[in-house]
């Protein structure tokens, strides 16, 4: 029983970009200087000609994943429902596509597939047969702002009841028994500042050049934590709302709220915008944004079994700078192990 | 963001048929995370040098077959843009592009997203052309200094 690390791929999403990167680099990386063998993909990022690979991708998979000893853990898939462009995704076609990634993670060797945040249950139940058929789990995505604990007030995103989602989906893995339904918590709920990626690019993309001016100077002197109620009470109404969500934050869900749902947890995403050097600890590393610390020690306390793959997105927000400024992904990653391995305790 | 790779420099040239310039071309990337069912891509807000080129004009050539408009892509529910394949958009202009700098911007238009959404019906029935920001994702034009050579 232990915390075991691995790397979602889209953190590399800019080094494939730029064909700096392919799968093979990537799995080499998280082998060799990572040192561990937990490997998550992008259905459609990593694997050509999806949904239908040919043989020779599937053979040299394999052979990549063995050369280096590799563990896949779980494969993203997506749910785009205006695809038929006649009619709207009905949830029985929802459900064939999980089928469809259900299929391709078993050929590529995935334990479980992450399905699209708040999958409703009647989804999952048609493609229920097929996951147990195939033990492989469908295990649904909890991100922001999607809490644990029920909260109905949230509407309008994912599917009619995203709010209430988990409390449902827990309900029916409990009515049913099945151990082929989960879920996999994204970092991002357990928020404690805003995204300090999120903040800069806020201020570099500001109209107001003398608020800008202003926001910088106070980065420095309040906690991040602090940044968007300050800027409120000294320079009230400057901002718009959209500029304003760039500064705050919400705690969508607290570490011991994961007891909810501890033995449905496949895997995790362990999201990372800015890794920056903690102050007096040189080559030690932390996420300004979220509680890591916390939720690490809650999951070693309750004995958790399962991965935590990084999920670096801190390179969006840089991308409209051009190429001298575009975020390092492979250094970031590489911090975010540093810590990691630090929190776990290898 | 990638959007500011999304067009390939050097990419932009006219295009000649049975010895008439019938138009321009240039290359683009999809400018997301992941490729994406063929379906889901609906053209480009196109405007070299203040004259646009709407999506009726357009056509897009990628998994090496010919050109396509985007009436065609749009039934292609089963065909897949790959993340790393340059596909290449045709536009329909008689005369094409002078030789020389053109101020180029584009905006591309996927109606990728997360699950289901209240604009679902209205998305379906009336599609935004493109250069309307759908969601909040595209909401802007890049803009791209090229030579026709």
């Amino acid at each position: 029983m232990a915390i075991k690390r691995g790397v979602s791929f889209y953190s590399y999403q800019q080094e494939q970009f730029f064909g700096k990167m392919d799968y093979r680099d990537m799995i080499r990386e998280v082998r060799e200087a990572l040192e561990c063998d937990g490997v998550e993909i992008i259905n459609e990022a990593t694997v050509p000609r999806y949904p239908f690979p040919t043989e020779e991708f599937l053979a040299d998979w394999h052979n990549t994943m063995a050369r280096y000893d590799m563990m896949p853990v779980c494969l993203d898939g997506f749910l785009d429902t205006l695809r038929f462009r006649d009619h709207v995704m009905t949830k029985n076609e929802a459900a064939e596509l999980v089928k469809l990634d259900l299929r391709l993670a078993a050929r590529m060797g995935f334990k479980h597939i992450r399905t699209m945040t708040a999958l409703p249950t009647d989804v999952i139940q048609r493609a229920l047969d097929t996951a147990v058929k195939l033990d492989v789990k469908i295990a649904w995505e909890i991100h922001a702002p999607i809490p644990i604990k029920p909260d109905p007030t949230i509407k309008g995103i994912f599917c009619d009841n995203p709010g209430t989602a988990v409390a449902e989906t827990v309900e029916f893995i409990e009515k049913t028994g099945t151990k082929h339904v989960g879920f996999v918590p994204d970092m991002g709920i357990f928020m404690r500042a805003p995204y300090l990626d999120g903040a800069e690019a806020a201020v570099r993309r500001l109209k107001d050049k003398e608020l800008a001016a202003n926001i910088t100077v106070l980065m420095k002197q309040v906690p991040l934590t602090e940044l968007g109620g300050e800027i409120d009470k000294r320079y009230p109404n400057r901002l718009t709302p959209a500029e304003r969500r760039s500064f705050s934050w919400k705690r969508h869900a607290d570490p011991e709220d994961l007891a909810l749902i501890l033995p449905y947890i496949c895997s995790i995403h362990g999201k990372a915008h800015d890794m920056v050097e903690i102050p007096g600890k040189p080559g030690q590393y932390e996420e300004p944004a979220m509680l890591y610390e916390e939720v690490i020690e809650f999951l070693k306390k309750n004995n958790w079994d399962g991965y935590i793959c990084t999920e670096f997105e801190g390179q969006r927000s840089k991308q409209d700078q051009g190429m001298e400024q575009l975020a390092d992904e492979v250094e970031q990653v590489r911090r975010h192990h540093e810590m990691m391995k630090r929190l776990i305790g290898e | 963001m990638l959007e500011s790779f999304m067009v390939k420099k050097d990419s932009l040239k006219n295009v000649v048929k049975d010895g008439f310039v019938i138009g321009f071309k240039f290359d683009v990337r999809i400018a997301e995370y992941r490729g994406c069912f063929l379906s889901l891509h609906n053209g480009y807000y196109i405007n070299i040098d203040g004259t646009e080129y709407p999506r009726g004009l357009q056509r897009f050539e990628i998994n090496g077959k010919a050109p396509r408009d985007f009436d065609e892509i749009a039934k292609c529910v089963w065909e897949h843009w790959d993340y790393d394949d340059p596909g290449t958009v045709y536009v329909q202009a008689p005369g094409g592009l002078a030789p020389g700098r053109h101020r180029v911007g584009v905006m591309q238009s996927l109606f990728t997203q997360y699950g289901w959404h209240p604009h679902d019906e209205e998305m379906i029935k009336n599609p935004p052309a493109p250069g309307a920001s759908v969601g909040g994702k595209q909401d802007a034009v890049y803009y791209y200094d090229m030579i026709v050579e």
